[in-house]
């Protein structure tokens, strides 16, 4: 379980992207964040992640092995002269993993394990996503957080990430929180919205979204 | 040449260096922070000339020194994180304002050049004992941090989720910078370290390979260069940081031009 409780928050010298918000997240759940581009998602899931401290607010978490996949257009350094086995590998070291094997099990997880000794700096934009995507899993986490999972993934890449999470929530109980604007998948597979508005958000069923979408658009939207 | 001890003395150390620099070096370009590489080096002299007045040894005065500066160009990153090369200057200023006071006051009596071009001639026993312990702790640390030390380098925010303890490490790491430079200054010479310290992994990135093959290929040319430093300066009887930091220059600058023409040339099918 995670829970934030009455969390403001601001980049140094910005004014308060979040106010007041407060959200708990129990263990089973899986819940995606939705809300326009600039309205705080990717610094909500930082805050949880503990990568960012709130101005004011509590957060307290139970899970033992986060795992994050951050937004795509986040800047990781891919030019960094490494091959996909080394990531994993070290990623594996730091994680105290004793089992060389679980490299291999993670990347066949996501359809990578062709690209072992590939550099990262060659990989698409989609390919290094889904190497991401097996970093993440190394550690066998009880709680991941992926921002726009499926930015810059063919719809391939996309059929075979979605039923993956899915996997791992149904048959592992991981609780996963994912941030999307790709509502096709993110309505067939959460079990709750929360849709961030004004620096809050609340929790809401994907119809209820689809709802409030609408009222906010003037009723054109394609899901 | 080697049936003087001397030589003996500057070869076991300059084996030490060419070890060491990349060690460090590959993190400090893959971080960005080589520049931090070269203002220490640059604060290390305060630490020398300290060491004279106190009549301690240079290196390990310069190796405390240089340490405390690398610790407070930490702590005033983190505190002001928009300014971080602004920490460089002002600590580069304190450093070498100290040094060149000392120095210039007559208060310390030694000729310095020796530290600043690197020698061949005046390395002592004892020193060789102090760079090769220096040298054989901060290799082992770097052994046991080494898999932290990629993935902080790779990316802060996954490595610190994944429980790696950035501030921890990189205050550890300050002191392995301060520790490859104390080693590297009787031999490359405080002006110079900077280069032995980035070039030899600039020149390792041309080739484009894994991290664990770059860092070979990085303490490859870095051995290279500071071989050609310590051999031509033996002939031609110039101080040998400045051979060698030409050297890492001269083998960058081939190594590009090869590369160049290669691609060039696979290009060329194309077109
Ligand atoms: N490091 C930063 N420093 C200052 N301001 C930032 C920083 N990161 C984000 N912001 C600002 O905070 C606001 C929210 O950014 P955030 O990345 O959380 O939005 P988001 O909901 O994830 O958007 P998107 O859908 O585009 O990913 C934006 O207005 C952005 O300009
Ligand atoms: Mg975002």
């Amino acid at each position: 379980m995670i829970s934030l409780e009455h969390i403001d928050f601001a980049y140094e010298n910005g004014p308060y992207l979040l106010e007041d918000l407060t959200m708990t997240i129990y263990d089973g759940d899986y819940v995606a964040i939705v809300g326009e581009n600039g309205s705080g998602k990717s610094t909500l899931v930082k805050i949880m992640l503990g990568l960012l401290k709130p101005n004011h607010g509590k957060i307290s978490s139970t899970f033992r092995r986060p795992a994050y996949v951050p937004q795509p257009t986040d800047l990781i350094n891919k030019q960094f002269p490494i091959t996909v086995e080394e990531l994993l590998d070290f990623q594996r070291q730091v994680l105290k993993i004793r089992a060389k094997t679980s490299i291999e099990a993670a990347l066949d997880q996501v359809g990578m394990a062709d690209f072992r000794r590939h550099l990262v700096g060659t990989l698409s934009g989609g390919q290094f996503q889904r190497v991401l995507v097996a970093k993440a899993l190394l550690g066998q986490p009880d709680f991941i957080i992926l921002d726009e999972p499926s930015t810059g993934m063919d719809l391939r890449s996309q059929d075979q990430l979605y039923p993956l999470i899915h996997d791992l929530h149904e048959q592992k109980g991981v609780t996963i929180v994912t941030v999307e604007h790709n509502l096709r998948y993110a309505a067939h597979n959460a079990s709750s919205f929360f849709h961030m508005v004004e620096g809050r958000g609340h929790f809401c069923t994907p119809d209820e979204y689809i709802r409030e979408y609408l009222q906010e658009n003037g009723g054109n939207a394609h899901v | 040449m080697f049936e003087y001890a001397f030589m003996r003395n500057a070869l076991v150390i300059s084996l030490l260096i060419s070890l060491l620099c990349p060690l460090i070096g590959i993190f400090l370009v893959l971080r960005r922070y080589s520049m931090i590489g070269d203002a220490l080096s640059h604060a290390s002299l305060a630490g020398v000339a300290a060491g004279f007045l106190f009549h301690a040894s240079p290196i390990v005065s310069a190796f405390c020194l240089t340490s405390c500066f690398g610790l407070l160009i930490e702590v005033l990153r983190e505190k002001f994180r928009r300014y971080a090369e602004l920490t460089l200057v002002i600590v580069m200023s304190l450093s070498v304002g100290l040094a060149i006071t000392l120095v210039s006051s007559g208060l310390v009596h030694t000729n310095i050049d020796s530290f600043l071009f690197g020698s061949i001639l005046t390395v002592s026993q004892e020193e060789v004992i102090t760079v090769a312990v220096l040298a054989a702790i901060s290799a082992l640390t770097i052994r046991g941090l080494y898999p932290q030390l990629v993935m902080l380098s790779f990316d802060e925010d996954g490595a610190r989720i994944s429980g790696v303890p950035r501030r921890t490490i990189n205050y550890i790491f300050s002191l392995l910078v301060a520790a490859t430079i104390s080693v590297s200054i009787r031999i490359v010479g405080i002006l110079v370290i900077s280069s032995l310290i980035a070039l030899p992994v600039a020149t390792a990135l041309q080739f484009q390979q894994g991290f664990n093959r770059t860092m070979l290929l990085s303490i490859l040319f870095s051995f290279l260069d500071i071989m050609a430093g310590l051999f031509l300066s033996y002939w031609i009887g110039a101080a040998p940081g400045g051979i060698t930091a030409v050297a890492s220059v001269l083998v960058l600058l081939v190594v590009i031009l090869i590369r160049e023409i290669h691609q060039s040339r696979r290009g060329g099918v194309h077109q």
